[in-house]
């Protein structure tokens, strides 16, 4: 694409957040301007799990903090539960907010050494006033053992005495005290070990059945997002290049940037190692994006079409949508 | 902070130094000394270790052990004063600047820069003469405004430094997913301050805080012997400005206040360093 | 198959506060000249100190190396520093992880380049510059010139890594260690640099030691690999008849813990419970027993022994899978 359009947004009453040509622009230095997120629109519906894909500098982590207000977007909506949030006064944002929660990449960060994991998870209760003393550290209980970890053991220690993997169950259960319908999880497995990486993604899983949760999952990582998610969204330099479900998407990709992504996924079987259409040099700079397809410039498809006019998305199979004029059939 | 860590030996004098000034400074008037300002008429300028004057006396027979002992209690209440308000004045503007960010970091940083780029003698050397000279020369200021003012330039020239550094940890730590894991659970921005980032840049503070005090002590010296400091000698600054003048025939009398100030000033360094590399490996932990 | 390097009972402690802490036990490791040995394994393995003590570049008086490391005929144990590091360069060279804090960011990429060249080869100023495009060009950086003159912030992580693969290849060494090399980068720059190193040992005949915890790298990148856990080789063996034969249990349970791209979607996750023993405190028996869904009373009191199937399969463990109890 990468391009624009809204034919993969299915509009239903069932639709717990919908973006709608939402772009984010940073100014840096001389007058010159990041085109992060360019006119995006999505939607969410209740119960699934939308990954975000792309590589480094294709704006999923700006979207999604875009989404959650951190910082506004320059322009579009984002309707949450009905609500626009890019209207919303800061103090309904403030309560808006707590029912889309985060869970970050770096699990060291997203805890502050100072605290406690009893304050950590008190928290969140304490702002809300949920409850009393003894509820809330009844609830904190119940936090902790539901992400696998004892209680007696962890409440007293502070951060920096855990392993990444367990301050991401920390996280998860911080993210979750508040009860929120949605959980927005930026990269949460990418710094953790690979046996770890599977506990976690685990627990996300159980996690978003027993609370009905729906999630949007941001990676760079393709296999990740495969065990993970129910609908798989590639970005490209701020702009959607294909949705579908996972199973379509990694099968039968449509978009050429989808397939050269795939093929660079090193598959840990020495009889399946495909080395064809790697794709070569490096994406341009979002400051001055390629006319047209964003894609173009290293498209291997590409004509003259692609420069002089940006695709749209459109359906090419049933579920999967493509912005691509040429897309692989 | 101090636990599971064992202290050098260094560091362990320095501790006992300070803890020994602070009590001099604290509880010094408590203690089974005349006057510093009674004269030994018989004394005058008895060499240390003499009987009855352990630090022996100056010129004019002032006793200089009592002479230090006040002289502590001012030096310490100037230099405690002035770091704690430019601290906290320093680390509210500077805190406050790096969360906001935009125009009002900008123009908070500017000031720092400008507050930096003042030589911090002149400054005070300024104020002190504008604000802490009388008109009339043959009245005397009373000291209590010049220690005022003292403590005021000081605390001035203190403002840009601390604030800097209050900045610059709350940009590190303002940064970090906690924080905005802390907004999206809609917590307020004074609460954030307050809960997450304040405990966070204390301690860098406080580490940079003992060395400003050493810092402070030496400047109100420097300006005693500028003769804008405490007057009659009052502080350690002020018995180093009257031991000038007796160089030729008591050196004693200039070289004890500067080994108290030398052996103070070494003692808030060390304490500063260590507790800043503390700091850096902790966080190189966390 | 000639060895280019052979470690032999290799072993390092790290004196720490709380004790002796033993990173990497009793390695016994064959580099077939001309080969690609993939080394892989969690953070905390030994698979970075491992690699960096075969090369001698673990100093200090805190760290102990017990053992034998010979490399192309040199026993490298048994050199001083100053022996060692002459073979740095023709013999060995290294890429890392992270480029950016290898490279000196003051200095331009052709400096920095060149530099190695004259003191090593004592080239003239003019030829090592000449040369250094020239090795620019070998690793496919697009317009060389223009990179010679540029500041190492200037370059993306991939042409940075690239330009660290040109410093480490400019003296043609016969070993090159790659630790962790394409971690930091996208998968596509990651699957490029992949690719130039696979045709860079072909064109060059070198041999390379591939540090990863991605089992996905090591099988498209290696012939043989090794696989480490808690400071041991746990099995080692050729890349195809590893995948296609695991003995080790760590092996079968961290292979079946990632998710794949190959796989259906929602498949659910085999998972390791537990985690790495405490380097301090080793256990007595297998240090995988208390996360081993085979574990018997055995492994938990008797320290497993390397056993050697008779086509060259190396592993460490009792009950290896495969084999009836």
């Amino acid at each position: 694409m990468a391009g624009s359009g809204t034919a993969h947004m299915r509009n239903t009453v069932d639709s717990v957040l919908t973006v709608r040509d939402l772009t984010v622009e940073f100014r840096v230095g001389n007058n010159k301007t990041v085109k992060a997120v360019s006119g995006l629109s999505l939607d969410v519906v209740k119960g699934e799990t939308l990954a975000i894909v792309g590589e480094s500098g294709c704006g999923k982590t700006t979207l999604v903090r875009a989404i959650l207000q951190l910082p506004p977007p320059n322009s579009g909506e984002v309707i949450f539960d009905g609500t626009d949030l890019t209207l919303l006064p800061k103090e309904n944002l403030r309560s808006a907010r707590t029912s889309m929660q985060m869970i970050f990449q770096d699990p060291i960060s997203s805890l502050n050494p100072r605290m406690t994991v009893h304050q950590l998870l008190d928290e969140p209760l304490e702002i809300w006033d949920r409850g009393t003393r003894a509820e809330r550290d009844e609830r904190i209980n119940k936090l902790l053992f539901s992400v696998g970890l004892e209680p007696d053991l962890v409440l007293n220690r502070r951060s920096y005495e855990f392993s990444g993997g367990q301050c991401q169950r920390i996280s998860i259960a911080r993210a979750l005290a508040l009860d929120p319908r949605m959980l927005i999880c930026d990269e949460p497995v990418s710094a953790l070990d690979v046996s770890i990486q599977a506990q976690i993604l685990n627990l996300l899983l159980f996690m978003k059945e027993t609370h009905g949760l729906t999630m949007l999952f941001i990676s760079h990582d393709l296999a990740v997002v495969k065990a993970i998610s129910t609908r798989v969204m590639v970005m490209y330099l701020g702009k959607i290049c294909e949705v579908a479900p996972p199973d379509v998407l990694y099968s039968n990709p449509a978009h050429h940037y989808t397939r050269a992504l795939l093929n660079s996924v090193p598959i840990p079987d020495p009889t399946k190692q495909i080395r064809t259409e790697l794709l070569q040099g490096e994406p341009p700079s979002p400051m001055n994006p390629p006319s047209g397809c964003r894609f173009r410039t290293r498209c291997v498809g590409a004509s003259a079409l692609c420069a002089e006019q940006e695709p749209q998305l459109r359906e090419v199979s049933p579920g999967q949508f493509v912005a691509c004029h040429h897309p692989i059939v | 902070m101090f636990n599971n860590s064992k202290f050098t030996k260094p560091t362990w004098l320095s501790i006992s130094w300070l803890g020994l000034m602070l009590f001099l400074a604290v509880f010094g008037s408590l203690l089974p000394f005349k006057s510093w300002k009674f004269v030994y008429e018989d004394d005058l300028g008895v060499v240390p270790f003499s009987p009855g004057h352990i630090l022996g006396t100056d010129n004019n027979g002032y006793d200089l052990l009592a002479s230090l002992i006040a002289g502590t209690r001012m030096s310490i209440f100037i230099a405690v004063t002035a770091v704690s308000l430019g601290g906290l004045i320093g680390s509210a503007l500077g805190i406050t600047a790096a969360f906001v960010r935009g125009k009002v970091d900008t123009v908070m940083s500017t000031l720092f820069n400008v507050g930096l780029a003042v030589p911090n003698l002149v400054l005070a050397l300024a104020l002190v003469s504008v604000l802490a000279t009388n008109v009339d020369i043959n009245q005397s200021v009373p000291t209590w405004r010049r220690v005022m003012v003292l403590i005021v330039s000081l605390t001035i020239v203190l403002i840009p430094i601390l604030g800097r550094i209050a900045r610059g940890a709350t940009l590190s730590w303002s940064g970090r997913d906690f924080v905005t894991a802390a907004r999206s659970m809609g917590m307020r921005d004074r609460q954030i301050i307050m809960k997450h980032i304040v405990p966070n840049v204390l301690p860098a503070l406080i580490a940079v805080a003992f060395l400003a005090v050493g810092v402070v002590i030496i400047a109100e010296a420097s300006l005693s012997i500028l003769g804008v400091g405490i007057p009659d000698g009052a502080s350690w600054g002020g018995m180093i400005a009257r031991g000038r003048n007796d160089l030729e025939y008591s050196p004693h009398v200039l070289y004890i206040p500067v080994i108290f100030l030398a052996i103070t000033v070494i003692s808030t360094n060390q304490i500063g360093e260590v507790l800043r590399s503390k700091l850096d490996s902790r966080e190189a932990k966390v | 198959m000639s060895s280019l390097m052979s470690i032999k009972n290799m072993s390092v402690n790290f004196d720490t506060p709380g004790g002796s802490l033993e990173a990497v036990r009793g390695v016994d490791i064959e580099i077939p000249a001309g080969m690609s040995v993939g080394v892989v394994g969690e953070s905390g393995s030994g698979k970075t100190v491992m690699c960096r003590a075969a090369m001698g570049l673990l100093q200090g008086s805190t760290v102990n190396r017990t053992g034998t490391v010979i490399f192309d005929g040199h026993e490298l144990t048994a050199m001083s520093k100053e022996q060692v590091r002459e073979l740095f360069g023709s013999g060995m060279a290294m890429i890392f992880q992270d480029p950016l804090t290898a490279l000196n960011p003051v200095r331009r990429i052709g400096a920095q380049l060149s530099e190695g060249l004259r003191i090593r080869l004592g080239m003239s100023k003019s030829d090592a510059m000449a040369r250094s495009k020239e090795l620019l060009e070998l690793v496919r950086i697009p317009n060389a010139a223009a990179v010679l003159k540029s500041f190492p912030y200037q370059l993306s992580g991939g042409m940075r890594q690239r330009v660290m693969i040109a410093i480490a290849i400019a003296c043609n060494p016969k070993l090159l260690f790659a630790d962790e090399p394409t971690t930091a980068l996208d998968v596509t720059v990651q699957a490029q640099i992949l690719q130039l190193l696979r045709e860079l040992r072909e064109d060059l005949n070198m041999s390379m030691v591939l540090v990863t915890h991605d089992l996905g790298v090591v099988a498209g990148n290696t012939d043989y690999v090794a696989v480490m856990y808690a400071g041991e080789v746990v099995e080692y063996a050729p890349t195809k008849k590893l995948f296609a034969d695991m003995r080790m249990p760590y092996t079968e349970a961290l292979l079946d813990s990632i998710p794949r791209v190959d796989h259906k979607s929602g498949t659910r996750l085999s998972v390791i419970a537990g985690r790495l023993p405490d380097p301090t405190h080793r256990p007595a028996g297998c240090g995988f027993a208390p996360r081993c869904k085979y574990a018997q009373d055995k492994c938990t009191t008797d320290h497993p022994e390397l056993k050697t199937d008779p086509d060259g399969h190396v592993y460490r463990c009792w009950f290896p899978i495969g084999e009836a109890l």
